[in-house]
Order: C-alpha cells, then sequence, then structure tokens
C-alpha cells in the first residue's frame, strides 16, 4: 500500500509538467492582451508596447516558458498583473472560501443523494422511487445559474431570510458564515446531488440483487439491516468515487456558484484571471487544481481499501 | 398698508431664527458616520490614475486623489488644489499657486516640488498628460508653493487637461511619483483626497476611510469639485461581477448604492419603495470604429454609405430594452450635459436611412460584396445587440457583415492591428474639450490620418478664444460626418440604483463620487 501510494504521487511530477506546459502555452496563444484590458480603452499602442515590456510579455515564448519553470520549481509562481500580489497569496487567500463551499455543497449533496439513491433502490418503481428520481433528474437539468438566482429571488429578496449574496469567514464569524453559505451550498449541493442519488440508486439494485442479499432475507433479518449494513457498504465503492469526482470539481471552482454568490474563491479568480489575460494566475490555479485532483483520486483509491477489505495494492 | 419698524423688525428677527433654525437643521441632517456599500461591477486593474483609462479606476480614484484643477457641474475647470493661476500676456507661461497647508493622508504637507514630479509623470504616461506636455517647454516648481509652465506655443488645453477626471493629474507625494516609472503601476496610495485607503481585498472590497485631515475648499460643492465633505466613516466598495446579484444586493439592503445595472431591472427597482433607480447621463455613445489604415473601410464612400444606412432609432430602442428613458438620438459629438461643447447644427448625414443615397455610395464604392469583419463582444450586451442589429440593417441594403463576436480581452488586443478586422464596436463616453477624442487621433485604433480632421484639431488647440473654438468645433463636427472616421449612432444611457437612506449623492455627474454623501440608518 505505501509503495503504491508513494508511486502514485511520483506520477504527480510528470501530470503537472504536462498541465502546466499545456496551460501556459494555450492561455498565451489565444488572442487577448492583459496590457490592453489593463490599460483600459483609451490606450495608445506606444503605452500598450511600453508597458507590455516592463511586464516582459514582448520576450519570445518559450523565454518566458523557462523563466516560468525556473520559479515553480523556486515555489513561486508569479506576481499577479491585476492584484499587485503574488499569485501564490492570490491563491492562499482564495482558499477558504473554496474549501468552505466545496465541503458544505458536498455535505448537502451527500446528505440529500445517498439517503435518495438508497430509498429509490429499496423500493424499485415505487412512488418513492420516482419522485426521488425526477428530483434527481431535476437537479441533473436545472442548470445551476438559474437555481442560485432563483433561490436568491425567493429566500433573499422576497422573504428575507438570508443574505443574497457575500460570504464572512467562518473563524471570524461562524454564525455570519452560515448565513451566507446556506444559499449557495444548498444550490451546488442540490446540482451535485443529482449524480450521486443516481449512483447510489443503481449500485444499490445492483447489490440487492446479489445472493448474499438474498440469503440475509432468508435468514429473517428486517429491510433496513439488509439495506444498511448489507447491502449499503458493497454499493458503496463507486458511490465513493463519484463523491471524489465531485470534491475535485468543486475545489477547482464552483464557478458560476461562486460568481452568483460573490464568493471570492479559486472559481471566481479564474475565470476572472482568464477574461483579463492574468497569465500567472491562470497558470497557478491550474497548478493548484490538477494537484488537488490528483490528490483526492489517490485519497479515493485508498478509502477503497477501508471500505472493502478485498481491496488489494500491491 | 405699511407695516410698523417695530413689527417689521419683529417679523424679520422671527424670519431669520426660521432661517437659522432650518439651516441649523440642514447642518444636523447631514450627519457623519456609517458605512456605505457600494457594489460595482468589478475590480480595477490598478489605483494609479495616471496609469490607466478604465472607469472603475477613474471612479475609485477621485475619492482619493485630487489634481490642481476639477470640473464643475457645466464641466467646466475650476480650482481644486491650485489657489489661483495666471498667464503671461503672451499666453506662454501658466503660474500656478497652490492652497498651503493641504495634507497628503501620510501627514505631510502638499507642495510645488510634489506637483513638479506627479504632473511629469502624468505627462509622460496618461493621454491627457502627454497631450499637454507635448506642448510643455518647461515645467518647474518656483517657490514653495508656486509652480510655472512653459508653453512651446499658444495653448487652448491647459486647465481642462489639468481637470479631467479620468486618467487625470493627480497629485502623488514626490517620493511616490519619483518611485514608479510613468509605465509601471504605482502601488503605493496616498493621496489630498477626502477618503484614504484602508484596504483592498480583490474580489471582496475596497475600504475607503475619511481622511480627519482633509482640507476643503471653501466653497460649496459644486460638479466634481468645490468643497469636499467625507461624513462617512467608510466607503466599502464592493465587486460584485453578476448583474442580477447586484440588483438583489440594492433591493435586500446589503448594498446601499448599485451602479452598472442592466436596463431590464428598471421596472422592477421603480416598485421598490425603498430605494430609487437613477438613469445615468452622459454614459456612452454606440460606435462602431472604423479601420482607416488598411482594408475595405479605407474607402470613404463605404463608410459614407454605412452612416446612410443605418436607422438608429430602432437600434437604440432595442439596445435599451424598448426603454425610451435610456437612450437619445442626437448627433452632436458631445452631450447636451457638457453644454460648452455641445453642438446642435442642421442638415448633417446623421440617421438617414437612405436606400437610394446607399445604393448610389455603394456603386461609386465600387463594393462587390466583400465580407465586411464587424468584431464586437457579448461580455458588454449593448455592444452585441447594436452590432447585431446593424448587420441586419445593413445586410438588407447591400453589405455583407461578418460579425465576429470575441471577448473583450481579445477584442482590444485586435482592434490594435490593422490586419484583423474592418470595424469594431465600442461606447464613446463623455469627453470634455474638442481635443479630448481618441476616434480624432491618429494613434487609436482605427487610426484617423485625415489631414484636414487633424489640421483642425491642431487648431483648436492652438486657438484660446472661446468663441472661435467654438466655430472650428462645428466646422469639425460637419467635416466628421463627411469624412467618417466613426459611425455615430444615439446616446445609451446606464441604470444605477440607491437606497432611499443614502442621502446627498450627486445624481448628475457622470461617475459616482460619495464626498458630501451621508447615510441616515
Amino acid at each position: 500500500m505505501t509503495v503504491y501510494l508513494v508511486r502514485r504521487l511520483l506520477t504527480l511530477i510528470p501530470v503537472l509538467a504536462v498541465v502546466v506546459t499545456v496551460v501556459f502555452l494555450l492561455i498565451h496563444l489565444i488572442p487577448g492582451d492583459p496590457v490592453s484590458v489593463m490599460l483600459g480603452p483609451d490606450a495608445t499602442p506606444a503605452q500598450i508596447d511600453a508597458t507590455r515590456q516592463a511586464l516582459g510579455l514582448d520576450r519570445p515564448l518559450h523565454e518566458q516558458l523557462v523563466k516560468f519553470y525556473a520559479r515553480v520549481l523556486r515555489g513561486d509562481l508569479g506576481q499577479s498583473y491585476f492584484l499587485d500580489r503574488p499569485v501564490v497569496t492570490a491563491l492562499l487567500e482564495r482558499a477558504e472560501p473554496t474549501m468552505v463551499l466545496t465541503f458544505s455543497a458536498l455535505l448537502v449533496a451527500i446528505l440529500i443523494g445517498v439517503p435518495s439513491g438508497i430509498i429509490a433502490a429499496a423500493y424499485p418503481g415505487s412512488l418513492w422511487d420516482r419522485t426521488l428520481m425526477l428530483g434527481a433528474l431535476l437537479g441533473v437539468c436545472v442548470p445551476g445559474f438559474w437555481l442560485s438566482l432563483n433561490f436568491i429571488y425567493l429566500f433573499a429578496v422576497r422573504l428575507g431570510w438570508l443574505p443574497a449574496a457575500g460570504y464572512a469567514s467562518i473563524f471570524a464569524d461562524p454564525v455570519a458564515a452560515l448565513r451566507y453559505m446556506v444559499l449557495p451550498a444548498v444550490s451546488l449541493g442540490f446540482n451535485q446531488s443529482a449524480l450521486i442519488a443516481r449512483i447510489s440508486r443503481s449500485c444499490m439494485l445492483e447489490a440487492l440483487q446479489q445472493d448474499y442479499i438474498r440469503t440475509a432475507r432468508a435468514k429473517g433479518l428486517s429491510t433496513g439491516v439488509v439495506t444498511w449494513v448489507h447491502a449499503f457498504r458493497n454499493a458503496l465503492v463507486p458511490v465513493v468515487t463519484v463523491i471524489g469526482i465531485t470534491m475535485a470539481i468543486l475545489i477547482g471552482g464552483a464557478v458560476v456558484t461562486e460568481i452568483v454568490f460573490n464568493i471570492p474563491g479559486l472559481g471566481r479568480l479564474i475565470i476572472s484571471a482568464v477574461l483579463r489575460r492574468d497569465y500567472p494566475v491562470v497558470q497557478g490555479v491550474i497548478l493548484v487544481t490538477a494537484t488537488a485532483y490528483v490528490l483526492i483520486n489517490l485519497a479515493v483509491d485508498a478509502v477503497y481499501v477501508l471500505i472493502d477489505p478485498r481491496i488489494r495494492y500491491e | 398698508m405699511s407695516m410698523r419698524p417695530h413689527r417689521r423688525a419683529v417679523l424679520l428677527g422671527v424670519a431669520s431664527l426660521v432661517l437659522v433654525a432650518g439651516s441649523v437643521l440642514t447642518v444636523e441632517a447631514q450627519k457623519k458616520g456609517g458605512i456605505l456599500k457600494v457594489g460595482n461591477l468589478g475590480e480595477p486593474p490598478a489605483l494609479d490614475a495616471h496609469w490607466t483609462t478604465a472607469s472603475i479606476t477613474e471612479m475609485l480614484t477621485n475619492h482619493v486623489y485630487e489634481g490642481l484643477y476639477s470640473l464643475d457641474n457645466g464641466n467646466r475647470p475650476i480650482p481644486m488644489l491650485a489657489e489661483s493661476h495666471t498667464v503671461s500676456k503672451d499666453g506662454l507661461v501658466y503660474t500656478f499657486k497652490l492652497r498651503q497647508g493641504v495634507k497628503f493622508h501620510n501627514g505631510k504637507e502638499m507642495t510645488s516640488e510634489d506637483v513638479v514630479a506627479s504632473l511629469a509623470r502624468w505627462g509622460k504616461q496618461s493621454i491627457y498628460g502627454k497631450a499637454l506636455f507635448a506642448q510643455v517647454a518647461d515645467w518647474k516648481a518656483v517657490d514653495k508653493y508656486t509652480v510655472e509652465m512653459k508653453l512651446k506655443e499658444k495653448s487652448a488645453i491647459v486647465l481642462i487637461s489639468l481637470a479631467v477626471p479620468n486618467n487625470f493629474g493627480a497629485i502623488y507625494p514626490k517620493e511616490i511619483a519619483e518611485k514608479f516609472a510613468p509605465e509601471v503601476k504605482a502601488t503605493e496610495w496616498i493621496g489630498t483626497g477626502p477618503f484614504k485607503l484602508a484596504e483592498w481585498k480583490p474580489d471582496q472590497y475596497i475600504r475607503m476611510v475619511r481622511f480627519d485631515d482633509y482640507k476643503s475648499r471653501n466653497e460649496k460643492p459644486n460638479g466634481y469639485g468645490g468643497g469636499k465633505t467625507a461624513y462617512l466613516d467608510e466607503v466599502r466598495f464592493q465587486p460584485v461581477p453578476e448583474v442580477a446579484t447586484r440588483v438583489a444586493q440594492v433591493e435586500t439592503g446589503e448594498l446601499d448604492f448599485a451602479d452598472d445595472l442592466n436596463l431590464d431591472a428598471y421596472d422592477r427597482l421603480k416598485k421598490n419603495p425603498n430605494l430609487r433607480p437613477i438613469v445615468t447621463k452622459p454614459y456612452y455613445w454606440l460606435v462602431a470604429v472604423l479601420n482607416k489604415k488598411e482594408g475595405l473601410m479605407t474607402n470613404q464612400k463605404l463608410r459614407q454609405a454605412w452612416q446612410a444606412a443605418i436607422d438608429i432609432e430602432p437600434i437604440m430602442k432595442n439596445v435599451a430594452g424598448g426603454h425610451t428613458e435610456f437612450y437619445r438620438m442626437d448627433s452632436s459629438l458631445v452631450p447636451p450635459e457638457i453644454a460648452a461643447w455641445h453642438t446642435k447644427l442642421s442638415g448633417l448625414p446623421w440617421n438617414e436611412h437612405n436606400k437610394d443615397k446607399v445604393k448610389r455610395l455603394l456603386q461609386e464604392a465600387g463594393y462587390k460584396k466583400e465580407p465586411i469583419r464587424f468584431m464586437t463582444t457579448q461580455e458588454y450586451k449593448w455592444m452585441y445587440d447594436f452590432a447585431l442589429l446593424t448587420k441586419q440593417q445593413l445586410e438588407d441594403v447591400g453589405f455583407t457583415i461578418d460579425l465576429q463576436v470575441v471577448d473583450w480581452a481579445t477584442l482590444v488586443k485586435r482592434r490594435n492591428n490593422s490586419k484583423e478586422y474592418d470595424a469594431f464596436t465600442t461606447g464613446i463616453g463623455a469627453f470634455y474639450d474638442p481635443t479630448h477624442p481618441v476616434f480624432l487621433t491618429p494613434s487609436w485604433p482605427g487610426w484617423t490620418t485625415d489631414e484636414d480632421i487633424l489640421k483642425l484639431q491642431a487648431e483648436l488647440a492652438r486657438e484660446t478664444d472661446p468663441k472661435k473654438r467654438m466655430a472650428l468645433w462645428e466646422q469639425q463636427t460637419r467635416q466628421f460626418y463627411e469624412k467618417v472616421p466613426v459611425i455615430r449612432y444615439g446616446d445609451l444611457f446606464g441604470l444605477r440604483a440607491i437606497r432611499n437612506t443614502t442621502k446627498g449623492f450627486n445624481e448628475k455627474t457622470e461617475r459616482i463620487r460619495f464626498y458630501n454623501v451621508w447615510v441616515e440608518k
């Protein structure tokens, strides 16, 4: 197991090297210029050229790439063109909101998705099954943007129960943080719960048709014990995979949710960085996201062993 | 019947007391304290006023910094950090007396050496500074509170250039002005304004707090200038990129003020008794900038055909979401809000939508339906909308339009390359002097190099007699519609919303300012 984990960690290096290079090339090759955006609509080409020179953007691409590699190896992701601070600082500032949103939304998604899937599978074809799967279908189909705006209109503007948007640090003011996080976490969690519910249902259905379940039922065990103790654990491996993937996606930034609810997280950071062509920030966020993706997948693989003792990594 | 003297005296006394009491009440009404939360579109690229023309930088930095001059209600120059000025008889030497006792946010007194260093930097980077300093032969401090500007030739643009609020001649402490080269943005923000920068957390807020040692002018508030009082403890500018969220937040009271709203929110905002929508005038006139350096639009007949073809009112109405309050049909290149340069000329070939004329001009141009590359962006909905409607109207009369929709960063990059387009969309904001429109310069994208236009612009820069200048400007306006460097559509207005608890806001200025504003909560 340890050897396996170390080997997987080592594969992180080539993965990140490829990701970083591809992202660097892509962001530099697409049209657009950070300097023209920074200097404003009335800037003249001469001004733009002078500032490009000051930022080193007039240098050949391969030269900029080599400098970028050298900086990354020193742990320096560069300086944001727009934010007047190092990229690492900008990333650290955004990490807390994104992590809080990720875990809250994931919690909502699991709390909705897993029980829905299990109940639906326990009573296939019933009204419960149909209602819950219709809910899951809606979760997949309804755009997060639309859902978020309607949540804001209903719960903030019309009813005044919760703030429309914003963020408070959980360490500074936990009550305010909770109030700000309810709507984004529920709207994002509802969207993400759909996949978890559908996967849970199909895995549970498969598990419930196994011979050992029939044996358990023949022994006279109750439906609850059969479902939750015997079937659930065996159905859990694919569900954990989906939860892991969902988490990795959310850490990369729940872009739409962060923008609509004005949460200063990584998703909002990368969108504004792409629109303004803030190259160092785009590269930094992608690097962090890719690392998180690989590490979460690794953690999911490790969790498999805990769930299912039959799984062994040699 | 005449009143007895003592009764008259008593009445006068009572009236005076009422007036005094009234004024005291008014003063009391303007209470100090509170935090004002302002929702705006996004983050500024810099808080260095010299460095960028971005309007968000203009709005923010004008709370922190001041220039020698500012603009009054009629958008004419009035002194701000300058006390007064004199001009030599030959018009070549401007001597500025500075106000004394004005302090920077770091406690240092502003003196002539700060002014000289700041404007020298501004003159190398700002579009207005560069235009002015191209005419300057010598710029120096005479004594602690006096600076002198010697010109190479007579100039009409000295005061107005020092007064424009965009990309403006903000006075920084000498140490900062000299520390940052003009092409490098300053990242230390010390000014003399009524608010000082307390904290900038990108994507969260920019916090400005009252500068208690601010020395206001004695005059009443006047446009962007005059007396300024920071009643608020703090102004918190919060970037809220999603416009629907900005609307919701001002409705719920999470924001006290929301800027740059979508026009379709107008009806909803009007119904809310807790706030007031504000129509922003002037905002932009819509424009299709034509590439006159190379390609199809170098052909003047083709440019005239485009101008003759478009039916502007339906385009404007559509862009304004059907609200007539949000557009204005006007051919003047300067909006009526800048009364000094607004023209009322008749017979201009504007909004003609004359099919016969278009047909004749296309024939004379030798146009054979080659596709015209017209760049626009969906990041600004109004740009995309008017480009789309323009395409339909032009294709109805024989043009072929290749509408290229790109993101804003791509558009502003590509518009600098004359090989990549024939026309692009943008908006022209208010300009305060006839020498300021960038679309009449050879360096700005679109490249207006027409000798007659440039000659008149040079004359406008030299001529100091206001009447003669106006005559020249009218001549330039007629020439504009003949040479068609860009296509002028109608005036579009913007939308803001303000909570009823926010008092004293000046709705007449193009850009928002929060000095002289207080909150009642």
